[in-house]
């Protein structure tokens, strides 16, 4: 089916003058996105759903503040889930501890269901692993393999350069390697 | 030897990154989650609701409505004290 033309600068436009249909679109537009990232720093579905909910009706109330400065319109997006989970998670650690098992692992299809067993547990793993690392560096895995994003696009998000975006994934990297060591955590799944 | 490391290295990296591009896939919103968050999401901007004033029909028969319940109970409340009016004069 071929893609109607979005002209995201004509649709903020109108979305900031008050335009329900054009924001309706961009909703449309970044609505998968945001709850990826979400549910990825919050690790549960249903308060993913409810921070995703809260983070458009915020920029909602919010879009005629909005303007534009090179920086694309996602990057005010993330922006607003960014400080949402951050409250989130400030909120929670004053209650209790953070569950740091309840993300559902998604299986591979057409494989076998022992293997699939030692993947998720394989998983489940790494999953840990990241989300102790820093907000920032979990920003910058979650955007880079759930939203593929280059590392320029990433820059502009997290306001940083392409470079330093390389090199916060190459420590970042470097940082999970030492904690799989640390942990003998068997990647390999043999 | 320090080549030989930095492979190794490299090559650990490499297995991190496709373990995390294998844990960290985009996980598809349900119909239902869309719904709800749409429904959720969905209320009127100060531009429809002042457009909903200007709606003449709309007015006319919202007000209309709103005189029709008002006579509606007036008529029922002087019925009612006129009975109960009678009977205690009676």
């Amino acid at each position: 089916m071929p893609e109607i033309e979005f002209n995201e600068e004509d649709v903020l436009i109108r979305a900031s003058k008050g335009d329900r249909d054009a924001f309706g679109q961009l909703y449309g537009r970044y609505i998968d996105r945001i709850f990826n990232y979400v549910y990825y720093r919050t690790g549960n579905l249903h308060d993913a759903e409810d921070l995703t909910a809260r983070v458009f009706q915020r920029a909602m109330n919010h879009i005629h503040n909005y303007t534009d400065r090179g920086v694309p319109f996602s990057a005010w997006l993330y922006r607003i889930a960014h400080n949402l989970v951050a409250n989130w998670h400030r909120d929670r650690s004053r209650r209790q501890e953070i569950p740091l098992n309840d993300v559902p692992v998604l299986p591979s299809r057409g494989d076998h269901p022992e293997r699939n067993l030692v993947r998720s547990q394989e998983q489940e793993s790494l999953l840990r692993l990241i989300r102790r690392l820093p907000p920032e560096r979990q920003n910058l895995l979650i955007l880079k393999f759930v939203e593929n994003m280059s590392n320029a696009e990433i820059g502009q998000i997290m306001g940083r350069s392409e470079g330093a975006v390389k090199s916060l994934y190459h420590r970042t990297l470097l940082a999970l390697r030492d904690q799989i060591g640390d942990q003998n955590i068997n990647l390999d799944g043999e | 030897m320090t080549q030989r490391k930095n492979k190794v290295s490299e090559d650990q990296l490499d297995v991190i990154e496709a373990h995390l591009a294998g844990t960290l896939k985009p996980v598809p919103l349900s119909n239902d989650v869309i719904q709800r968050l749409h429904e959720r999401i969905h209320f009127p901007y100060r531009e429809e609701i002042a457009s909903r004033l200007r709606d003449w029909n709309r007015m006319f028969l919202v007000f209309g409505g709103v005189m029709s319940v008002l006579l509606l109970v007036m008529t029922i409340a002087r019925a009612f004290f006129h009975l109960v009016g009678r009977r205690h004069l009676g």
